[in-house]
């Protein structure tokens, strides 16, 4: 009698113990589930960067500027896209300010998740930025989703020591003079192979296609997103790339990638002097001076063959979660005034979208990995002539469905004909798939 | 009656007098602590594992970039995965890949296994070293395997060189590309499939043994009539094991060749082109549908991997006879 008393005691608490637990996850699963914050700290303002998206030293300065409006930066690992989509999608924990790629025009279709920055005044600040980059922060329809951040002008990078004792143009000026064109530039290349047998000019078709895009007025849609009947250009842009693969021009890595998706095969090859130039965005400065520091003081760079062209570059943009978007605005125009797009170059290489930062002294004094060459020069003088091109939603993938095929054809020894026709194909049910073409 | 407090003895049914209300209610909520005791694992499940689910076959469904309003297409992406090339390539890719790795995985852990057993020095320190590349982070041995695999400038073509074997284009031939990708899933699954095996082979009889000594059976047949087949069923296991590991097959080519799996889509998984579809063309309802194409391949396998550990229960005799 005594032990089953005893027994039905201990059951009595234990069964009050389960019941509570209960309780208590019941009470955090509904308490959780009730009141998701629309920003992802509430009361405060949030900005979400990549890693090397700012600079550091302009962050922090900006922390302690707008430290009334409790201003915080969050760096995001990993992607950064990825986050917000999760973010926008599950309508929760949205950054205030976010930084957003050259691929903006995905969001131009739900621009009431954003805030028109024209509304904050924006319009007035428009002329200290390039205007085909501030363009291609707004919707066609004029709505100024995105504040520029960088640039990314083209230009063409080379070895002025190997150039010169093979006898060839060595200085930027004539260098540039002697390869305005894609073909002269081929040609050039052919003439200098023939003095020294085993290296190249240019990385891959790849970047023959993708700087050839970068340098045309129109891709694949037109700004209101429909497919252009007319890709002539794209058909150009195309046969270049073949022609530079079948004059055995290229150098073809298909090299394994650093975690950042360099290739190990080109760091070397920039090392033993192997790639002898390269048509690239400004932004590969900072990873060649990294990879190839013994090189240093022996490129150079000059106005890239084909015209002047953009690969990339940043916006930021205000959420509209952000209950102080007037706030929000003034952060985002103090981070990207001239001054401060200076510190983003000096620091991480991020090459300004307002001309304004050009002339500044410390960004147009001489680097000595260039031998003393004003390099900040050569790129704003690209940079101001580039034209607006739209960049659709799905420039990237039907770009990168194109280069696939160009490096089966290089790499693969496929048949150029059939690569560009498999390319179209894919392309264009891809296109229809996602509604795009009927 | 009274052995197990709490829980007593087939209660109301020798009470057929109607019982109240009160009692009736009391009843159905005696077992709540019990349910609410196991419901932390089904509460998760439901959140984590059934919402994304049943969501990923309504996504299926739509067309959705993950931003805008989802556009209900129907059955449209199913229509498309059947027609489409990719697809059926990453599913010849991730097989091919499970083989490449899979047989000589098998036979290298089979070998270290059986070496491990018979010597006896070194076991324990020995067995940590053949478990390390098992627990070494994926994304820093892929780095590492890069620079070996590295076409002009690799490690492992300079090797080959030395013999004079030539130069392997490892990332840039297709059956290359997957035979990297295999070396890399053998260099992390031998270890560990060994171990394993090692213990299968601790826990055999050892008076079969001795009888196949008696009878004069030399090693290479004690290894083919009795080690094998006694082991059958830890090799099946590891052979399951592998089929899981080798249809997800996914951070070793994405880290070697990036989200479009290189050259050719060589290296294009099912994972991987699934991921590609979702994450980086942000195309998440046709990525939901290629998440259950990979689920129906998936079934296939199962229900081949449930016939092969079926089948060899007449041929197991020795096993369970052996076993006694």
């Amino acid at each position: 009698m005594v032990s089953a008393s005893e027994g039905s005691s201990m059951t009595l608490t234990r069964r009050r113990l389960l019941t509570g637990a209960a309780a208590l996850g019941t009470t955090a699963l509904g308490a959780s589930a009730c009141s998701s914050p629309a920003t992802a700290n509430p009361g405060r303002l949030t900005l979400w960067y990549t890693y090397n998206g700012l600079s550091e030293h302009v962050l922090k300065e900006a922390g302690k500027r707008f430290a009334a409006d409790r201003f915080v930066t969050s760096q995001v690992s990993g992607d950064l896209t990825q986050r917000l989509l999760a973010a926008l999608a599950g309508r929760a924990y949205l950054p205030d300010i976010t930084m957003i790629g050259d691929n903006i025009s995905r969001y131009f279709a739900d621009s009431d998740r954003f805030v028109d920055l024209n509304r904050l005044g924006a319009r007035k600040l428009a002329d200290r930025y390039l205007p085909w980059k501030w363009q291609a922060g707004a919707s066609p329809d004029g709505f100024q989703l995105g504040f520029p951040i960088d640039v990314g002008p083209a230009a063409l990078y080379y070895r002025h020591d190997i150039f010169e004792g093979a006898g060839f143009p060595s200085e930027p000026d004539d260098v540039a003079a002697a390869v305005p064109t894609w073909e002269k530039y081929f040609a050039f290349g052919e003439r200098l192979r023939k003095k020294l047998p085993g290296r190249y000019l240019i990385t891959d078709t790849k970047t023959v296609f993708t700087y050839s895009m970068a340098q045309e007025p129109k891709k694949y849609f037109d700004p209101h997103n429909h497919y252009l009947d007319d890709q002539s250009h794209v058909r150009l842009a195309w046969d270049r790339s073949v022609e530079a693969f079948h004059r055995r021009l290229t150098a073809g890595y298909a090299g394994s990638q650093s975690v950042n998706g360099q290739s190990v095969d080109r760091h070397a090859a920039w090392n033993t002097g192997r790639e002898l130039s390269l048509v690239n965005a400004s932004w590969i400065t900072g990873e060649i001076k990294q990879s190839a520091p013994r090189t240093a003081g022996k490129w150079r760079v000059c106005a890239p063959p084909g015209g002047p062209g953009n690969q990339g570059g940043s916006f930021l943009a205000i959420t509209s979660a952000c209950p102080h978007p007037e706030a929000a605005f003034e952060i985002v125009s103090w981070l990207q005034d001239p001054a401060n797009q200076t510190w983003d170059y000096l620091d991480i290489g991020l090459f300004p979208s307002s001309p304004a930062a050009f002339t500044d002294k410390r960004l147009t004094a001489p680097d000595p990995f260039f031998g003393g060459q004003s390099t900040v020069e050569v790129f704003a003088s690209i940079a101001k002539r580039v034209r607006y091109a739209y960049f659709s939603p799905w420039d990237i993938t039907i770009s990168d469905t194109y280069t696939d095929e160009l490096t089966n054809v290089e790499l693969g020894g496929k048949d150029p004909e059939r690569a560009w026709h498999d390319a179209r194909t894919r392309i264009e049910r891809l296109l229809r798939r996602q509604g795009v073409l009927s | 009656m009274t052995a197990i407090p709490g829980v007593d003895a087939p209660p109301a049914r020798p009470a057929p007098p109607s019982p109240s209300d009160a009692a009736r209610r009391r009843r159905r909520w005696r077992h709540l602590p019990q349910y609410a005791a196991i419901s932390p694992f089904f509460v998760l499940f439901a959140v984590f594992g059934l919402y994304p689910v049943l969501y990923s076959l309504y996504l299926a469904l739509q067309r959705w970039d993950g931003v805008g309003p989802k556009k209900f297409v129907g059955l449209e992406n199913f229509r498309y995965l059947l027609t489409d090339g990719q697809f059926w390539d990453s599913i010849g890719n991730t097989l091919l890949i499970w083989v490449m790795s899979t047989v000589p995985m098998t036979v290298l852990a089979l070998l270290i296994a059986l070496g491990l057993n018979s010597s006896i020095r070194f076991k324990g320190a020995l067995r940590i070293a053949y478990f390390m590349p098992n627990v070494t982070s994926i994304v820093a041995m892929s780095l590492v395997f890069g620079s070996i695999f590295s076409g002009e400038f690799g490690i492992l073509n300079w090797f080959l060189g030395l013999f004079g074997l030539g130069h392997v284009p490892w990332l840039a031939d297709p059956w290359a590309i997957r035979s990297a990708i295999a070396i890399m899933i053998v260099w992390r699954w031998t270890g560990y499939n060994a171990i394993i095996f090692l213990t299968g082979l601790q826990a055999l009889p050892t008076d079969v043994y001795e009888a196949a000594r008696i009878d004069g059976a030399g090693p290479v047949q004690t290894f083919f009539r009795i080690t094998l087949p006694l082991l059958r069923p830890v090799l099946l296991f590891s052979l399951v094991m592998s089929a899981i590991g080798g249809l997800q097959t996914f951070t070793e080519s994405q880290v070697l060749l990036g989200d479009r799996g290189g050259p050719g889509a060589a290296g294009m998984t099912m994972v991987l082109y699934f991921y590609g579809t979702a994450f980086a063309d942000n195309d998440f309802g046709y990525g939901a549908a290629i998440a259950w194409g990979i689920f129906v391949v998936v079934v296939l396998f199962a229900i081949l991997n449930w016939r092969l550990v079926q089948r060899p229960d007449r041929g197991q005799v020795t096993t369970e006879e052996g076993g006694r």
